[in-house]
C-alpha cells in the first residue's frame, strides 16, 4: 500500500527526512512515533501528496505519487482518509455538512451522503451535535468530527496525525478501537502519535522516527 | 458530472447569499454598460439608411465655364487626374445634368424646355477629402464648386462620432465591471482559501473547487444580461416614440443585439473568473 524509496525532504537546507525507506502492506495497522520535529507530519504529508520529496520515490496504492500531476491527485486522495492534527474543518458548515460535503465531492447522492454521515456520527457519539458549527464544539468533539469525515467515505488507507491529541483516555481508546475495526475490514491504517500509552494499548507494528530516519521498526515496546 | 454541477450550484448560492450586496452591484455594473452598448448599436443601425455611415468617398460637383470647349475640358480633366491621383474626376453629360436638374427642381420645368445645350459643363470629383477640392476655386476654368459635404455625410459623421463615444464609454465601463468581477473572485478565493485547501486534501477536483465561484459570478452575469435587455428595450421604446413624433421611422433593437447582450452578461464575468483562477489559485492555496 505504501512504499518509500530513499525519500528525503529538506526545508530551507534543514533535513527533515533523510533517505527513508519504508514499506507498509495492505491491511497493516502501523504506528508512527518519535519526538516532536522527527518528521512524522512531513511523512504523512508526503503520503497524501501535500508535499513532494526533495528526492526519492513515494508510492501509494500502487502509484508513484511524487511525480503525479495535479489533475490526478484528487483520485488518489479519494482513496485516503486523512485525520488532520489541526482538524481542518470547514468553519462555515455544520458538523453534518462537514461530512456530507466530502461525500458529495466524492459523487455520493445527497440522501445517501446524509445517511452515511449520520451513521458515522452515531458511531462517534456526535449525532446530537450534527447541527452545531465547529467553533461551538470542544477540541475533542472537533477531533471526532475530523475522524468522522475521514471515515465516512470508507477509504482504503487512513492516515491519522495525532488523532487522540484532544481526546480523553476513554474517547482515545474508543477511537483506537474504531480504527482497529476499520483495519479489520481491510483498510490500511497509519497513525502518527507521540503518546506511548496508545502504542501500548494495541499490539501493532511501530516505526520510530528520529532525526529523519527510522530508528526502530517492530512491535511495541521494543 | 451531475454531482459536480449540483455541488457548484449549492455552494455557489451560499457564496451569493453571503455576498448579496456585491452580487447586485456586479449585476448593475455589468448590466448598465451592456445596455448602453446595445442602445448605441441600435441607434447606429437605425441611422444607417438615413446617414452615410459607410465612410465612402464624397462627391463634389464642379461647374465649369460654358465657353470651355469639349477638348479643353478633356485635357483639364486629364490634368486633374494626373496631379490628384486620389481624385476620380468624371464629366457629367448635358443630358444627365438636365435629368438631375429636372429631378431636383421640378418647378423649373419651363426653363428646361429650351433643351440641355444651354447648360454649363459639370464635372464630379470623388474624393476622401472633399475640402481639398476648394483649391480649384482659383482656376480660370472653374465657375463654381458645389457643397463639400451632404447632409447625409454630416449626419453620418455625427452618428459615427456618437457611436465611437458610446462604444468607448461602454467599453471603459464594461472593462471596469469585468475588473470588479475578477477582483471579487480573487477576494472570495482568499476568503475561502482554507476551504479550497481542505477540498483539495479530501479529493476534490479543480472543477469541483472552481464550480461554486463560477456559479457565484454567472448568476449576477445572467441578471446583468437580463437587466441590459430590459433596459435597452425600454430605452429604445422611448426613443422610438420620440422619432415617431418627429415623423421619422420607428426604431427597434435587432434580435442579434439582444442575444449579444445576454451572452456578454454571462460570459464576460465567467472569463474574468477563469483568468483570475488561472493566475491566483496557486497564490491563495498552497496544496
Amino acid at each position: 500500500m505504501i512504499r518509500l524509496r530513499s525519500v528525503s525532504k529538506e526545508y530551507e537546507r534543514r533535513t527533515i527526512l533523510d533517505a527513508l525507506d519504508l514499506q507498509v502492506d495492505t491491511g497493516e495497522f502501523v504506528f508512527l512515533t518519535g519526538p516532536s520535529g522527527a518528521g512524522k507530519t512531513t511523512l504523512l504529508r508526503l503520503l497524501y501528496a501535500a508535499e513532494r520529496p526533495t528526492q526519492g520515490e513515494v508510492w501509494v496504492a500502487g502509484r508513484r505519487i511524487d511525480e503525479m500531476g495535479r489533475a490526478r491527485l484528487p483520485l488518489l486522495r479519494r482513496k485516503i482518509g486523512v485525520i488532520f492534527q489541526d482538524f481542518k474543518l470547514l468553519r462555515r458548515k455544520t458538523v453534518l455538512e462537514n461530512i456530507t460535503f466530502v461525500l458529495r465531492i466524492h459523487g455520493v447522492a445527497p440522501r445517501e451522503a446524509n445517511r452515511r454521515a449520520m451513521k458515522v456520527l452515531r458511531r462517534l457519539g456526535l449525532q446530537h451535535r450534527q447541527a452545531a458549527f465547529p467553533d461551538a464544539l470542544s477540541g475533542g468533539e472537533q477531533q471526532r468530527v475530523a475522524i468522522a469525515r475521514a471515515l465516512a467515505y470508507q477509504p482504503r488507507l487512513i492516515l491519522a496525525d495525532e488523532p487522540t491529541g484532544n481526546l480523553d483516555a476513554d474517547l482515545a481508546s474508543e477511537l483506537l478501537s474504531l480504527l482497529c475495526d476499520i483495519n479489520y475490514q481491510g483498510a490500511t491504517v497509519l497513525v502518527a502519535t507521540h503518546d506511548h500509552a496508545i502504542l501500548e494499548s494495541i499490539p501493532a507494528r511501530t516505526l520510530v522516527l528520529h532525526q529523519g530516519q527510522i530508528h526502530y521498526d517492530g512491535m511495541w515496546p521494543p | 458530472m451531475a454531482a459536480v454541477i449540483r455541488h457548484a450550484i449549492a455552494e455557489g448560492l451560499v457564496v451569493l447569499r453571503e455576498r448579496a450586496a456585491v452580487s447586485v452591484i456586479l449585476a448593475l455594473a455589468l448590466g448598465v454598460p451592456i445596455a448602453l452598448a446595445g442602445v448605441g448599436l441600435t441607434i447606429h443601425q437605425w441611422l444607417g439608411p438615413v446617414a452615410d455611415l459607410s465612410g465612402q468617398k464624397s462627391s463634389v460637383a464642379v461647374l465649369l465655364h460654358p465657353q470651355l470647349e469639349a477638348g479643353e475640358r478633356r485635357r483639364w480633366i486629364a490634368e486633374l487626374s494626373t496631379t490628384h491621383p486620389d481624385w476620380v474626376v468624371s464629366e457629367v453629360s448635358s443630358s444627365d445634368l438636365a435629368a438631375r436638374l429636372q429631378r431636383w427642381f421640378p418647378y423649373l420645368e419651363d426653363l428646361m424646355d429650351s433643351g440641355d445645350a444651354t447648360l454649363p459643363p459639370l464635372v464630379e470629383i470623388l474624393t476622401d477629402n472633399p475640402e481639398s477640392v476648394t483649391e480649384l476655386e482659383d482656376r480660370a476654368e472653374v465657375l463654381a464648386i458645389g457643397p463639400r459635404s451632404s447632409i447625409q455625410q454630416t449626419l453620418g459623421q455625427v452618428a459615427r462620432r456618437l457611436a465611437l463615444i458610446v462604444g468607448v464609454v461602454s467599453f471603459v465601463l464594461l472593462a471596469g465591471a469585468v475588473l470588479l468581477a475578477a477582483v471579487w473572485v480573487h477576494l472570495e478565493l482568499y476568503r475561502h482559501a482554507d476551504e479550497v485547501i481542505i477540498m483539495r486534501l479530501v479529493g476534490a477536483t479543480e472543477g469541483t473547487i472552481r464550480g461554486p465561484f463560477l456559479v457565484a459570478v454567472a448568476i449576477p452575469g445572467i441578471l446583468a444580461g437580463a437587466l441590459a435587455v430590459v433596459g435597452s428595450l425600454t430605452t429604445v421604446s422611448g426613443l422610438s416614440k420620440l422619432t415617431a413624433a418627429l415623423g421619422l421611422s420607428a426604431m427597434s433593437i435587432p434580435p442579434y443585439v439582444l442575444v449579444l447582450q445576454l451572452a456578454a452578461g454571462v460570459f464576460l464575468p465567467l472569463v474574468a473568473a477563469l483568468i483570475t483562477f488561472a493566475r491566483h489559485v496557486g497564490d491563495a492555496t498552497e496544496n
